[in-house]
């Protein structure tokens, strides 16, 4: 029925105008604004209660928004029924009937279809493939580990084929290795069959590694959308820089020296930039430093940028990460496990910037990032 | 080692009859001071053997020592033994004290020892400024750290930890972690760690017992077992992304011998002594490389670049096979990008078929 849509071929399977909500006086949505193009895979990533799941009851028509419209392929749904809407919701606390066989509730959607047994059994198998739950098939939701019941349930909405997918953080009850490896196997799913997703999580990992554009909501506002790379390298802000990535991100308060020479973090001083330079005579109160975790290399004390004492060692297999401390400041550096054989904590280590161009800065006050 | 603080000898659990065997005969000793982490999938019998470490499961067959005595006749409440998990466990209208001194309490402890035990405690915590607000205006990480410590006022011989971190957010995990290596090194307790989380084992352990169908598979210093798995399934398990597997043959020749698996076919090095058969081959994503096609030793299409942050995993497909390769950010291709896939011989690495076991490749003495 969406098809009937005059401008449904051009305009994005989902656009958001302005949306707002609020929950008894409290502003939950505050005039999100964003698209997602037909045939993509777009993340809402966000902290618990930044407003996910609200986004996507709304656009499911679970809710109704205070102010804003919800465009689905380029027709306001104001007032439509959720079912009329073409759009399958996957919730994280999943809902399977619990008298039916795992594969009876695959299938569900088609039977109410009435689609030909052997067809449905083949969509159902493949499904299963895709999921790795064959053997759950004929087994009951009660005999099932959480896990499973989660990706019975992922099934069943994705054998359906509407024109929006909505994934409310549909791996978050999953093992750490199968939720990397259903990640991918989504990223496939929608990515060979042309489906459009919307999916909403906490995890920063699972954005970076299966979006083509990511939405940052904070506190019911958008700040920034960007594909993977770009969020990451040129993020809006110090929030935004500090949600992806692990390690995380050392900010470091720091000014420029009086003749512009170098930079001053803490007890320690850097060459200034070239990108960075422009930027910080116009910061004359001073700002903060942000350096990536991985953007450090272990170097000798003397001649090293930043020298300290190192304090903490996480082993994370073949990298570690090491915490190096002088006076109140610290520094976290990502390194190979075998360099970090080298050093010990309590004992001095120096550290070398290894890309220059890559270093952030910050108001302090504003936490925005500062550009020429 | 001298006299291990807790040895599991041959433990067995099973349900039904033997119809289902949860833990199948595992040995496992444990220093005193020692972090031992017990890594698996959902389902591997991690869960069931701490179960039976604090007395809410009777094993089927077997024993559990703590300091060289046999606990299993001992009822729960006086195992010595510690016991978080990820549900906090928290009495959320009672204060931080309250909850801290819980234990002690129903112990029937004197006042004064409560005091001094949940004022320690918090200190250790970092909670001192803590004690008298309510469990309820906690955050996720702070509540943690009240059921950890509701646990280590009893002063337990063992602390057992399962999954103690999977309900809280990213941030609070981390800082959790630190805190733990801390709590660790500050008051040398005796820990096992319940995960299947393999970056919570690698950070926290000391050594990792890598668990798979009830069966641990392997025991090895953390600073190791990534390195060198002993066992396919380890290989497999371990690493993010894992070890690339592939099983197939090794065929001797006249240049050579030669390893395949379906269409595919790779020479080994000169010095190969593994002797025609069938064998599980390792090949690390972070000592693959992409090359130009023509020339490498395997080519393909790239199907799925999945961004991380500093780098990128490359999902190469090559006929049937995905091999999963490391690259810097900076070096990443497109999908559907014609690619070859190039590597070190000497950091190829082979499984026995049948024994699933890692094997050497070179003649004994020589670095693999």
């Amino acid at each position: 029925m969406i098809d009937t849509a005059p401008d449904g071929q051009t305009a994005p399977v989902l656009a958001l105008e302005n949306l707002t909500k609020r929950f008894r006086g409290k502003t939950a949505l505050d005039g999100v604004s964003f698209s997602v193009p037909r045939a993509s895979l777009t993340v809402i990533l966000g902290h618990a209660g930044a407003g996910k799941t609200t986004t996507l009851r709304l656009i499911a028509g679970l809710d109704r928004p205070d102010a804003g419209r919800v465009l689905l392929s380029g027709r306001d749904v104001a007032g439509w029924q959720p079912k009329d809407r073409d759009v399958a919701m996957i919730f994280d606390n999943l809902a399977l009937y619990p008298d039916k066989t795992g594969f009876e509730n695959i299938a569900s959607p088609l039977l109410i279809r009435k689609m030909p047994r052997e067809e449905i059994a083949e969509k159902v198998q493949a499904m299963a493939k895709v999921l790795k739950i064959g053997h759950t098939l004929g087994r009951l939701p009660a005999t099932m580990s959480g896990g499973e019941r989660q990706r019975i349930a992922l099934g069943r909405a994705l054998i359906r084929t509407p024109s929006l997918f909505l994934l409310d953080e549909p791996l978050s009850s999953l093992d750490a290795k199968l939720r990397i490896e259903l990640r991918a196997e989504l990223r496939r799913l929608q990515s060979e069959h042309g489906y459009s997703f919307l999916m909403a999580t906490p995890d920063f990992n699972e954005a970076l590694a299966i979006a083509d554009t990511v939405v940052m909501l904070r506190q019911g506002k958008v700040v920034q959308i960007a594909p993977p790379q770009r969020l990451y390298d040129e993020p809006v802000d110090r929030e935004t820089a500090q949600a992806v990535g692990a390690p995380l991100i050392n900010i470091l308060p720091a000014r420029l020296d009086p003749d512009g020479q170098a930079i001053r973090v803490a007890m320690w001083r850097l060459p200034v930039p070239g990108h960075l330079g422009p930027v910080l005579a116009a910061a004359p109160d001073g700002f903060e430093l942000g350096i990536r975790p991985e953007n450090l290399v272990l170097a000798d004390a003397a001649g090293a940028d930043l020298a300290g004492q190192v304090t903490d060692i996480e082993p994370l297999g073949l990298k570690s990460v090491l915490t190096v401390k002088k006076g109140e400041a610290e520094v976290r550096v990502l390194v190979e496990s075998a360099a970090a054989m080298t050093v010990a904590v309590g004992r001095e280590a120096g550290l070398c910037v290894t890309d220059p161009s890559m270093l952030h800065a910050f108001d302090p006050a504003s936490g925005r990032r500062l550009t020429a | 080692m001298s006299i291990p603080k807790l040895e599991l000898v041959s433990l067995v659990k099973e349900y039904n009859d033997g119809a289902v065997v949860a833990v199948d005969g595992i040995d496992l000793r444990v220093a005193p001071g020692e972090t031992i982490a017990l890594l698996g999938p959902s389902g591997c019998g991690k869960s069931t053997t701490l179960n039976m470490i604090v007395g809410l499961e009777e094993p089927t067959s077997g024993d559990i020592h703590i300091d060289g005595l046999s606990i299993v006749n001992i009822p729960p409440g006086r195992r010595n033994v510690g016991l978080v998990f990820q549900d906090y466990a928290v009495f959320p209208s009672m204060t931080v004290r309250q909850n801290l001194a819980f234990g002690l309490v129903v112990r029937k402890k004197d006042k004064d020892h409560i005091a001094r035990a949940v004022d320690e405690v918090a200190e250790l915590l970092g909670m001192a400024d803590r004690l008298d607000v309510r469990a309820r205006d906690l955050g996720g990480s702070e509540m943690q750290r009240v059921a950890i410590g509701r646990t280590l006022v009893t002063k337990p011989a063992v602390l057992l930890l399962d999954e103690p971190l999977s309900n809280l957010e990213a941030a609070a995990r981390l800082a959790m972690r630190r805190e733990l290596r801390r709590l660790q090194s500050e008051i040398g307790l005796t820990i096992i760690y319940v995960t299947h989380d393999q970056i919570e084992a690698l950070s926290l352990a000391d050594r990792i017992a890598v668990m798979h169908a009830g069966k641990i598979l392997q025991v090895e210093k953390t600073s190791v077992i990534c390195e060198r798995p002993d066992h396919v399934y380890v290989a497999g398990f371990l690493g993010s992304p894992p070890m690339n597997l592939l099983a197939g043959e090794i065929t001797p020749g006249q240049g050579g011998a030669t390893f395949s698996h379906g269409p595919l076919t790779l020479a080994l090095p000169g010095d190969c002594v593994l002797p025609r058969g069938s064998y599980t081959l390792g090949l690390r994503p972070e000592s693959l490389r992409l090359a130009p096609e023509a020339g490498a030793p395997l080519a393909g299409k790239v199907s799925l670049v999945e961004f991380r942050g500093g780098d990128v995993v490359v999902t190469v497909d090559i006929a049937s096979v995905k091999l999963d390769v490391v690259l810097p950010a900076a070096e990443r291709p497109v999908t559907g990008q014609a690619v070859g896939v190039d590597f070190d011989p000497d950091s190829l690495v082979f499984f026995g078929g049948d024994s699933s076991r890692r094997l050497d490749l070179r003649p004994m003495g020589r670095p693999l």
